[in-house]
């Protein structure tokens, strides 16, 4: 694990608070979450999870050409899935949520058609909005897997174009990896009894290295991307010393990636489609194509995603892998948001295994108090087979209540 | 012969009509146009339950009507700060709309089909934030009524079969003084959807300004009060500042 970076955080607040003027600005919210699963896990008894976050983000634009940015996170909880150290984290290495993290921080510089962004910074690329099979520089936390968030990537990003081409080209010398459910905890799924040695994970050196041309024509808009690195989710190497002890070592695959997305608006409905195909020099990695296809629509105050994400293994060569990029997958997958007045609305986002084996349904209903203040309750029903990626969580269904003060 | 010359003297005053009418708008539009224009709006929007939320955003244009491009990006509440819509205007057809959400970090382009839905909870659609140029729609001129104490002309406009609108028709009246547009009425065939209200009017720059704008949806009996601050034309701004690249330059 690397050491963070002691008081940085304090230092950014302090560099924003002497700026100011219409070149400036700043956001952030305070969150308080709930959340209660009705049921224990196996390895886990905890069924309520108190969490707070706090987010600052501010923006300052120097002249025409520099623009930077600079965000911190601070957090606790009553899980420990929270670390309890007081450094700051960069990297997003650690195997808990870090209490405090630099969220961003990166400078850009623009001039006619090129932009270069240098920094921590989140890239996404693709269209699609449940499935991304071609957003590799966004690795995620997922330590309650069907609730992640985007970690950024300390990367250089360079974009050159105008309105109807433009290439993006990004160089990450330092690999950020996703943060993978606790073993000690219920989203892991280790089986009772069974101890899990943690090893020092295998974090892969040199560069990640991407290129995507994107298209916007009259009536479609299309891109191809490239991307020769490492996979941000691990494979795992299990070793059993004793006969209830497991030891477990992450390591993070090489991966080659050759994908595109398109959106085609059509009569009545856009249509969105994303697909890659992934390659490996690793020997104990699968090669694979995923795909999602999805269509979308707004009426009134509603709208509508829906489509099907498929994968076809073209060579399987992993033993245990955490991928619920792929997990998601021989699944069709919705989303749909009703707008009740300018303060209330409700959520539902879904994925059925099409064999049915697997259920995911989250369901919300959230609410704006004054200008400030955002209370959101809702409800995540998991069901399935235990041999199903969505089925294994089905012990997880959980409400939550969370209450937002944004400034 | 009597009957053919009354058809054609018909004919003719249309002709006229549809002529004076388009006159009159591309005169309007040519009196309003600038280089560019800036301004900081506030909005109130008034729910049917008369519920009130407020909102900001501010707002840059570059070019007018027909070949301009506009950015709207809000600054208050603080939950929507920093979502931004670029709007490109075409003068040959509707814009193209492309919307910034910085909390997922994705643009998202408005379908045309999606554009009679609400821009983030007022009562102006994504396509009543699109500029509407004189060769995209029919006029004609329906004759004179007053607005507010003030002579106007009142025209209808159709659009034309390429422009796709959720609109069939609408109803403008403009001021016979200084030319200025004060009302909007938008009609889905024959029911009346939307209007719009425009008061406060200045000059500024030399460009008479409407500083008030009253959108109210009928259906919804909901109305979004617009208030235009620090309003600024032909500010230096620049061509690649109104692009999807550099929507995502948000602050």
């Amino acid at each position: 694990m690397r050491p963070g970076v002691p008081g940085a955080g304090f230092a950014l607040v302090a560099f924003a608070a002497v700026l100011s003027g219409q070149d400036f600005t700043q956001r952030g919210f305070l969150e308080a979450d709930f959340i209660g699963y009705p049921q224990t896990a196996p390895n886990d008894s905890g069924q309520a999870i108190g969490e707070a976050l706090f987010r600052y983000e501010a923006f300052y634009k120097l002249n025409s050409n520099w623009q930077f940015a600079a965000g911190i996170e601070a957090r606790t909880d009553t899980h420990e899935q929270v670390d309890r150290a007081w450094d700051f984290s960069w990297d997003d290495r650690e195997r808990r949520r870090p209490s405090f993290e630099v969220r961003q921080l990166n400078a850009t510089y623009s001039k006619r058609k090129l932009t270069l962004v240098l920094g921590k910074q989140f890239v996404r690329w693709g269209k699609a909005d449940i499935l991304n099979p071609t957003d590799r520089f966004a690795p995620r936390d997922y330590l309650t897997v069907v609730d992640s968030e985007f970690l950024a990537i300390t990367a250089v990003r360079a974009t050159y174009g105008g309105q109807s081409n433009t290439i993006d080209v990004v160089w990450a010398p330092v690999f950020t990896p996703s943060r993978i459910p606790l073993f000690n905890q219920r989203w892991s799924n280790v089986p009772p009894g069974i101890a899990v040695d943690e090893l020092r994970p295998s974090f892969p050196g040199g560069s990640q290295f991407g290129a995507r041309w994107n298209h916007i024509g009259r009536v479609a808009e299309y891109s191809l991307s490239f991307y020769e690195g490492h996979n941000n989710l691990p494979l795992f190497n299990i070793q059993q010393p004793l006969p209830l002890t497991v030891d477990v070592e992450r390591y993070y695959p090489h991966m080659r990636m050759y994908g595109g997305d398109a959106a085609i608006p059509l009569k009545g409905i856009t249509l969105k489609t994303e697909a890659a195909y992934f390659t490996s020099t690793t020997k104990t990695e699968d090669e694979y194509v995923l795909y999602v296809a999805q269509v979308e629509r707004q009426a009134g105050e509603w709208f509508f995603i829906g489509g099907y994400a498929g994968q076809v293994v073209t060579e399987h060569r992993s033993l245990f892998n955490f991928a619920p990029d792929r997990g998601l997958t021989s699944a069709f997958l919705g989303h749909a948001g009703y707008t009740i007045d300018t303060n209330r609305s409700v959520s539902l986002e879904t994925a059925v295994r099409q064999n049915g084996q697997g259920l995911w349904v989250t369901l919300q209903y959230s609410q704006a108090i004054g200008s400030h203040w955002r209370a959101t309750a809702g409800y995540t029903l998991i069901r399935g087979d235990a041999s199903d990626f969505l089925g294994q969580y089905r012990r997880n269904s959980h409400a939550l209540l969370a209450l937002r003060y944004s400034f | 012969m009597s009957s053919r010359l009354t058809a054609g003297l018909l004919l003719m005053a249309g002709a006229l009509s549809a002529q004076d009418a388009r006159q009159i708008v591309a005169e309007s539009q040519r009196r309003g146009r600038a280089d560019s224009q800036r301004y900081e709006g506030s909005l109130e929007v008034v729910g049917a339950n008369h519920k009130v939320s407020k909102k900001s955003w501010q707002s840059d244009r570059l070019g007018s009507y027909g070949n301009s491009k506009a950015i709207i990006r809000f600054t208050t509440p603080a939950e929507v700060k920093g979502v931004a819509l670029l709007v490109v205007n075409h003068p040959e057809r509707s814009s193209d709309q492309w919307m910034w959400t910085p909390a997922i970090g994705r643009d998202r382009r408005i379908a045309q089909q999606d554009r009679s839905t609400r821009f983030f909870g007022t009562d102006f659609s994504f396509e009543d934030l699109e500029e509407r140029d004189v060769d995209q729609f029919d006029f004609k001129l329906e004759g004179d009524e007053a607005v507010d104490g003030a002579a106007c002309w009142r025209i209808e406009s159709k659009p034309k079969q390429s422009k796709s609108s959720q609109y069939t028709s609408s109803r403008v009246w403009i001021r016979k003084d200084n030319y200025v547009p004060v009302q909007y009425e938008n009609y889905v065939k024959d029911k009346l959807v939307r209007r719009l209200v425009e008061k406060d009017i200045q000059n500024i720059q030399g460009i008479w300004t409407a500083r008030l704008l009253e959108m109210t949806d009928l259906g919804r009996n909901s109305r979004t009060i617009l208030k235009l601050e620090n309003v600024r034309y032909n500010v230096p701004m620049k061509d690649d500042d109104f692009t999807v690249q550099a929507l995502r330059r948000a602050m």
